[in-house]
């Protein structure tokens, strides 16, 4: 079952269908060349991205045109991508990044004053 | 309920803060860092201003110089330094 | 021979960049998006006269005139910031920087947020983002999904996402809190309806609005809203509900709704669940004017346009020297509008580069923004030409100011 809306009464048919591949957390997916990160892995009913630096609490895209940073990723090596303004290619690496580990527990938040 | 995004700052806790320190907006930022996140307070930035303005006076908002900091996307260190050239 | 940089590549920008190489002026148009054509791309509707505006196809032609124009584009790249210095306009960006004489900002706009408990859940967007995906991408943002925030831009894309194939199982408020205000008052969000009631394809809709006008039938009208909520384009809307959290373990999973009274205060006990697996949040538009307070540009705050709007005149010059503000950064009003500006924008900066006898056709184009300002089909703010004046007052009492300064 597709989420890609490939006939659209008005928009008509999606009339790119060249697909490459490329990989996300160690798994091989498809998706159209050059359209967004997000939308290739949202087409697989794929939504949470990364994972909060702090509590680990699941994140996706919100704003999708690169305001927000939400939907940052790795890729190819380089972190704070945003996945819903990067064009994949062909033989993408991309990664979720997940919460840091604080050296000391006393160290995770500053004191209210 | 979550207010700033990036760092996990929610209402009560900026709310709370507010009320003991009648602060600014500023103030509210560096105490609870909400708005000193990743977006840049992008995402967060009227919602602290408002939560602010419920606890001190309103002054004027007429006429503003908005205090933007640049870099106003985030810029990382392999690229200052060159790294990619 | 000038040259001239623009930063957005919507509307306004494109417009702009068409309307600069036309007079022979060199053209770089800076865009972090992906693709050309900013907000524009995603839009779609229906006119009265019953033909499509198609975002996409209005967009790629803007583009293709400029590219073949000579104007040149750097996509996917992000401005950091823009400095004065001596008087040329220098943009740092990602990808090395620019220089220029004249600077347009054509950032267009941003989206408010509405916070409700669950809102950072993967599958909670803004109204914006599904429109991009929906129309855009051609990627479907979920199944089944429910619209928080009942405004112009949450109603027209409600319709894109039914269009596509989407179900949408309702437009609602969000429970009202310090934060949300107004849109979480059914009351409120009534008034900002009434605008745009002409757009209203039921008849029922349409007349019913027309005895809303006055402030008791306003009160009744929400009294008697009824709790199913009404139907337009087949989706309902509620404004008697409200979502009082978003839930999911890991993702959307669905909705807590509760009644609400006409005050907009919860109906203890009146909760339900609605099983849905994406959720929009529209909180209507406001400038993207980083860029223009990053140069120093002076702001106002006017409600009418959206919120804080960098001082301009009707030739979209700035009070700073070479730098030109033109479509949604400088008060939110849509595509034909926004277009309108660019195009003054670009003879303003054609102007300024030394061609001549342009003097007529920049009259001409502040006319033009206005005749399509009044016949505007869709409107997000009412009192959009208050707004309007307010800035040129503004405008006017800062060059009195200066004058002053000087002497």
């Amino acid at each position: 079952m597709t989420r890609r809306i490939l006939d659209h009464p008005v928009l008509g048919k999606i009339e790119n269908n060249n697909y490459v591949s490329f990989i996300f957390n160690n798994k091989v997916y498809k998706g159209l060349e050059n359209e967004s990160l997000a939308a290739a892995l949202l087409s697989h009913g794929i939504r949470t991205l990364r994972y909060h630096e702090d509590s680990g609490s699941p994140r996706g895209f919100y704003c999708n045109i690169g305001h927000c940073y939400e939907c940052r990723v790795s890729v190819n090596g380089q972190s704070g991508i945003r996945a819903c303004v990067t064009p994949i290619k062909e033989g993408m690496i991309v990664e979720s990044n997940g919460p840091l580990q604080p050296l000391n527990k006393e160290d995770r938040r500053l004191e209210n004053g | 309920m979550i207010i700033c995004r990036c760092e996990e700052v929610s209402y009560k806790e900026l709310a709370t803060t507010a009320a003991i320190y009648k602060c600014s907006a500023r103030e509210l930022k560096l105490r609870t860092r909400a708005g000193m996140g990743y977006c840049g307070g992008r995402s967060c930035r009227t919602m602290i201003d408002k939560i602010a303005n419920t606890s001190a006076s309103t002054q004027d908002r007429a006429y503003v110089s908005l205090k933007y900091q640049p870099p106003i996307r985030p810029i990382n260190f392999g690229n200052l330094g060159g790294q990619n050239k | 021979m000038d040259n001239a940089i623009i930063i957005g590549s919507g509307p306004a920008g494109l417009t702009a960049a068409v309307t600069c190489a036309e007079n022979g002026i060199e053209v770089i148009v800076i865009d972090e998006y992906m693709l050309a054509g900013g907000r524009l791309l995603g839009q779609l509707y229906q006119e009265p006269n019953g033909s499509w505006w198609n975002g996409i196809k209005e967009s790629t032609e803007l583009y293709k005139k400029a590219v073949d124009l000579g104007v040149k584009f750097h996509l996917n790249t992000a401005v950091n910031n823009i400095e004065k210095s001596n008087s040329l306009w220098v943009i740092y960006t990602e990808k090395g920087e620019f220089c220029t004489s004249n600077l347009l900002l054509a950032t267009g706009a941003a989206e408010s947020p509405i916070p409700v408990p669950g809102w950072t859940l993967p599958g909670v967007m803004s109204v914006g983002a599904a429109q991009v995906m929906t129309n855009v991408h051609r990627v479907k943002p979920g199944e089944r999904g429910v619209i928080i925030g009942v405004n112009v831009l949450s109603a027209a894309i409600a319709m894109e996402l039914q269009l596509a194939g989407v179900e949408v199982a309702c437009l609602t408020l969000p429970k009202m809190n310090p934060i949300t205000e107004d849109a979480g008052h059914p009351r409120k969000v009534l008034n900002s309806l009434l605008h745009v009631s002409h757009m209203a394809p039921s008849p029922f809709v349409r007349y019913g609005s027309k005895l809303m006008k006055n402030e008791f039938m306003k009160k009744l009208g929400v009294t008697f809203y009824p709790k199913k909520g009404v139907k337009m384009w087949n989706i309902p809307i509620q404004l008697r509900k409200a979502v009082i959290e978003i839930c999911g373990e890991n993702e959307v999973e669905g909705v807590k709704i509760a009644t609400i009274s006409t005050e907009g205060e919860v109906v203890p006990g009146s909760e339900e669940y609605i099983q849905v697996d994406f959720v929009c949040i529209a909180g209507g538009l406001y400038p993207l004017a980083e860029l223009a307070a990053v140069a120093g540009c002076p702001f106002y705050l006017i409600e009418e346009l959206g919120g804080y709007v960098p001082l301009h005149n009707e030739r979209m010059e700035s009070s700073l020297e070479g730098l030109y503000v033109a479509g949604n950064i400088t008060g939110i009003e849509g595509a034909k509008v926004a277009a309108a500006q660019g195009r003054t924008a670009g003879l303003s900066i054609a102007h300024r580069s030394g061609v001549k006898g342009l003097e007529s056709s920049i009259r001409d184009s502040i006319e033009m923004t206005q005749q399509i300002r009044n016949s505007a089909h869709i409107q997000f703010h009412p009192e959009v030409e208050v707004g309007r004046k307010k800035v040129l007052k503004q405008w006017e009492a800062y060059q009195a100011n200066k004058r002053r300064e000087v002497i």
